[in-house]
């Protein structure tokens, strides 16, 4: 009870405790702030990878593809914990907007629109026909023409703000878009022409997907255009990649290696197949390997920045030391006087951790109050700097960010307390070691009172 | 830097003497007397305020003009005082003297050995600046690095007039004649599908360019994996093929950098040259086909050329997706019914001596009277034609960047502000347990301003010192950036830096001292304010409380 007590006065009655409280809460606050905006980011970026992905992922990045990828599909479709799939051709081509002298090379994608919605998010993605996916290729002038969708980058320009300024419909444009058609084995199927495959599109969409590169440099458009322009129709047909998405109580890692089981026991049966030797480059990945160079860069930049908060977080480990030594010096008597009525160093210890349990639970809740107070309003507050001050935390015209992130996860609010009360424990420690080690014959001599 | 500390030192000097002249003029020569408070006050307000307008007209950007409210309480005191000017210098001088006095400097030695603990405030502000500093010299070193591409890759200079400027040579020919200009080179935009081999198809972008003039304008040459070593100017010709055209391909586009040391695998780059690869482009082109009532279309060109060099810019972007034709070859087979030389943009190199905005004007000069007199273009299409430097181009992303390195450093430098408390904690407590010292020093007739200075000065030293350890520090983190990089990978499997991610291929490692400097100064003021509180704490200690015997 005493040590309760005698904590409870301390943080009262001396004021310099006050500092290392104040010291524990700005800590606390600015990495919960932090944290939080660098937490929100990475998740929302992860999400996005995830919707762009489904949760597995069967291909090959060769542009050559994989035949008899139907039958696998097919497969894939009756397991029971599979809830669809989507078969995507993969490839680079030449767009150029017609009537202008622009083009540029992209990637496109061939899907069909509505099992790659059920397999990914792209059907969330889509603007003019999210009602109705399948019509997300029937473009609303020329109807002769099959339709694609843009990323939305390469249609339209964000605002200040980070908006788009979206029609009624799609402008009336046609794109013509070149693959170079490639045989089995990668050669150019038509060499000796030098010739390669054009065909034109109609601007029937856009695809928002929130990952810049995406939305600024993919193009997607019917699956059998794309399998014809790029040389994968045929008698063996091929295709890139084929989208799996789990049913909801499936385990990624679970799923994935089924998967994978199922697709070596179909390499095994179709070994001696004429094609068999483009299985060689498949891989069965969750959407997390698949997206890993992008998502592993910002993960990394997390880990950074927790490295870095944690060095600048020693100096409050100092204050709290200092504040404990300068706290024993002062009440050398109480101690001599509690040792001098039998109280054990462990006793002292535990009265000086208690004390640091204060300070840790007081600063923490104050850090915790005011970082979420401050997250609540932090859109407001850029919203207000940015009209009066035409100040953004990042210009939305160049990132593809929304709203700053603010939704605090309370696994990270349990770790920052810990690491505080960690802190306080570690900076008091040693001066609550040297308390312990006085002898009350020295600090109750008379001419020390 | 010195220029930085000059002007430093000029902004000080000006603030200091127009804020003081008028007070010390109104006062000793004007009035000759002592003014009550209220006059005073009033006088120094009016003052205060003239300061601000004046400060403002002349330039200056500060949102609290701190320093100017310093000289308002300075003008208070004068104005009160009933010293002559005389002893107000005199005392003045002797302040400084005895802060600079032995005394201190051997006191705050003796504090720095014998109090221990004193040494954890110097790690708190070592610690502090050192991250500061490394944060603002790889941000800025970013910045640099970024900013220098853009030079290596376009030169100093670009114009690019709205439309394809026709008869370049002589445009250049006219531009090479100003004195301000070094060489200048023309290039042809264009993108394309590269085919490399089996099932190996990339977009490219494609420029044209002259080769031996773009190694004189931009850092071609030193790009060049094959003919960087050679004697004469680097070129697209093919050994013992004469009627194949050569080109460069950017290292990216043969192969990826590898996933953990992120290294480009050289010698299967350099394996490509001499190989052959067929690249698809194309150009608009009127048809002739009454069906389609001679409207223009794209029409696709293919172009199969040889490998002739490999270029590696250590930029990711550029050596991802660049590829370099000779512009006359790309001319021809994507114009070909254009006879005269055609370019989109002109690229220009000063001189080593001429400044940008020299370079921009000459530029702009001649550029007005080719584009009047030989082109015959009109005013509008001239106005629209975009003359810039390199780096204006990249001044969005440039501002970009050093915003988000200020909201960085402004976190960082918040949660260093418990330096502040730390060096506040420890100095109360020298003072508490220093009660003697101060009594003595007090007893031989030291003012209390002298103790204060005391105190705030040994804060000022532990600032110095602390910052001192910090800039040798970041100083060792930042030359050694890469090393520690390297190292975090071998140990901890993790690749913190990639190229396809951070643009370049090794990490800026250069310090930036106009930052650091302002960085120490600024350790060395919270260090001092640290110890503003236990300075006053002492200031309020009375000897005869303290010195008596019982």
């Amino acid at each position: 009870m005493y040590k309760i007590l005698l904590a409870s006065r301390y943080l009262i009655k001396r004021r310099i405790s006050y500092l290392a409280f104040l010291a524990v809460a700005l800590c606390v606050f600015i990495v919960i702030v932090v944290m939080t905006v660098m937490i929100g980011l990475v998740s929302d970026f992860k999400e996005k990878n995830h919707s762009f992905a489904g949760d597995c992922v069967v291909g090959t990045d060769s542009l050559v593809g994989f035949a008899y990828y139907a039958d696998f599909a097919d497969e894939v479709a009756k397991l029971d914990f599979v809830e669809s799939t989507s078969t995507v051709i993969n490839t680079y081509g030449l767009i150029n907007r017609s009537g202008t002298d622009v083009s540029r090379g992209v990637q496109i994608f061939g899907i069909d629109p509505k099992s790659h919605s059920l397999a990914t998010g792209f059907g969330r993605t889509v603007h003019y026909h999210k009602d109705d996916i399948s019509k997300v290729f029937v473009p609303a002038y020329d109807t002769n023409l099959p339709g694609c969708v843009l990323g939305i980058d390469m249609a339209m320009i964000r605002d200040l703000r980070g908006k788009y300024q979206f029609g009624q419909m799609p402008f009336n444009t046609k794109f013509s878009i070149s693959c170079f058609p490639l045989t089995a084995k990668g050669a150019l199927a038509k060499a000796g022409a030098g010739e390669i495959n054009t065909k034109t599109f109609s601007y029937s969409d856009v695809s928002q997907s929130g990952l810049a590169r995406i939305d600024s440099s993919l193009i997607y458009i019917p699956f059998e255009q794309a399998q014809l322009l790029c040389g994968m129709g045929g008698v063996d047909k091929r295709a890139s990649r084929i989208h799996i998405k789990f049913k909801s109580d499936v385990r990624l890692g679970t799923g994935t290696n089924k998967v994978g089981a199922l697709w070596r026991d179909y390499m095994r049966k179709n070994k001696d197949k004429a094609k068999a030797n483009l299985f060689e480059t498949v891989t069965v990945q969750t959407w997390k390997e698949h997206r890993r160079s992008f998502v592993a860069a910002m993960e990394k930049e997390q880990t950074v920045l927790t490295v870095m908060f944690s060095l600048v977080g020693i100096t409050t480990v100092f204050i709290i030391f200092v504040v404990f030594y300068m706290i024993i010096c002062h009440k050398s008597k109480d101690i001599g006087i509690l040792k001098s009525i039998g109280v054990s160093n462990s006793g002292i210890i535990g009265l000086f951790s208690s004390f640091a349990v204060f300070l840790a639970s007081l600063g923490s809740c104050m850090g915790v109050f005011g970082g979420w107070l401050f997250l609540r309003k932090i859109n407001s507050i850029e919203d207000w700097l940015f009209a009066r001050f035409g100040f953004q935390m990042w210009d939305r015209s160049i990132y593809a960010i929304g709203d700053i992130p603010n939704q605090i996860e309370l696994r990270t609010v349990l770790v920052i307390i810990i690491s505080a009360f960690a802190a306080c424990l570690v900076g008091a420690i040693v001066p609550a070691w040297q308390g312990a080690k006085l002898r009350p014959v020295e600090s109750l001599q008379v001419n020390q009172l | 830097m010195l220029k930085l500390f000059l002007w430093l030192l000029f902004s000080i000097l000006v603030t200091w003497v127009i804020g003081l002249s008028s007070v010390i003029l109104i006062r000793y020569v004007l009035l000759r007397r002592p003014l009550s408070r209220k006059i005073s006050i009033l006088l120094a307000t009016f003052f205060w305020v003239v300061n601000i307008v004046i400060f403002i007209l002349l330039g200056s950007k500060s949102g609290t003009h701190v320093s100017l409210f310093i000289v308002y309480l300075i003008s208070c005191y004068i104005y009160q005082t009933p010293n002559s000017i005389k002893v107000l210098l005199s005392n003045f001088i002797s302040e400084l003297y005895s802060c600079c006095y032995y005394i201190n400097f051997f006191l705050w030695l003796r504090y720095l050995h014998k109090k221990k603990i004193v040494l954890l405030s110097v790690a708190a502000v070592a610690l502090s600046s050192a991250l500061l500093i490394v944060v603002a010299s790889l941000f800025l070193g970013f910045i640099g690095a970024f900013e220098q591409s853009a030079v290596d890759a376009m030169g100093d200079i670009i114009i690019e007039p709205p439309v394809k400027l026709a008869r370049y040579p002589e445009f250049i020919e006219r531009l090479e004649r100003e004195e301000v200009i070094k060489a200048a080179t023309a290039t042809l935009l264009s993108n394309g599908l590269l085919h490399l081999g089996q099932g190996n198809v990339r977009a490219v972008k494609i420029w044209g360019i002259q080769a031996g003039k773009r190694a004189k304008v931009t850092g071609l040459r030193r790009s060049l994996l094959r003919q960087k070593h050679l004697r004469f100017d680097p070129s697209f010709n093919v050994e013992n093929a004469e009627d194949i055209p050569g080109g460069f391909i950017g290292i990216g586009v043969v192969t990826e950098p590898d996933e953990k040391s992120d290294e480009y695998d050289f010698d299967k780059a350099l394996d490509m040259i001499g190989k052959y690869v067929v690249l698809t482009t194309g150009a608009v082109t009127e048809t002739k086909s009454p069906t389609e009532n001679n409207a223009k279309r794209f029409k696709r060109k293919p172009i199969k050329f040889a490998v002739v060099d490999i270029v590696f810019t250590g930029v990711y972007d550029l050596d991802k997706n660049f590829i370099y034709l000779s512009i006359d070859m790309l001319q021809k087979k994507i114009y070909p019914d254009r006879t005269d030389p055609i370019a989109d943009q002109i690229q220009i190199k000063l001189a080593d001596d001429a400044s940008s905005a020299d370079g921009l004007e000459a530029v702009r000069r001649v550029w007005s009277e080719f584009a009047s007199q030989e082109l015959g273009w009109s005013k509008y299409f001239i106005s629209e034609t975009v003359i810039i430097t390199s780096k204006e181009m990249q001044s969005r992303y440039v501002s970009e960047l050093r915003k988000q390195m200020g909201v960085l450093l402004l976190i960082f430098g918040v949660v260093s502000l418990s330096v502040v408390l730390l060096i506040l904690c420890i100095f109360y407590m020298i003072v508490e347990t220093r009660q003697k010292d101060i009594a003595i020093i007090k007893s031989c007739g030291t003012p209390s301003s002298s103790v204060a200075l005391l105190f705030l000065g040994f804060g000022g030293f532990v600032g110095v010192i602390g910052s001192a350890f910090g800039v040798l520090f970041a100083y060792i983190i930042t030359k050694n950036i890469n090393a520690i990089e390297e190292w975090i990978r071998l140990v901890f499997g993790l690749k913190l830096w990639k190229s396809s991610v951070y643009m370049f291929s090794s990490i800026p490692n250069e310090i930036d001292w106009g930052s650091t400097l302002i960085i120490v100064l600024f350790a060395i003021v919270a260090a001092a304010m640290g110890a503003l509180i236990p300075a006053i704490v002492a200031v309020q200690i009375k000897p005869v409380n303290i010195l008596r015997y019982e």
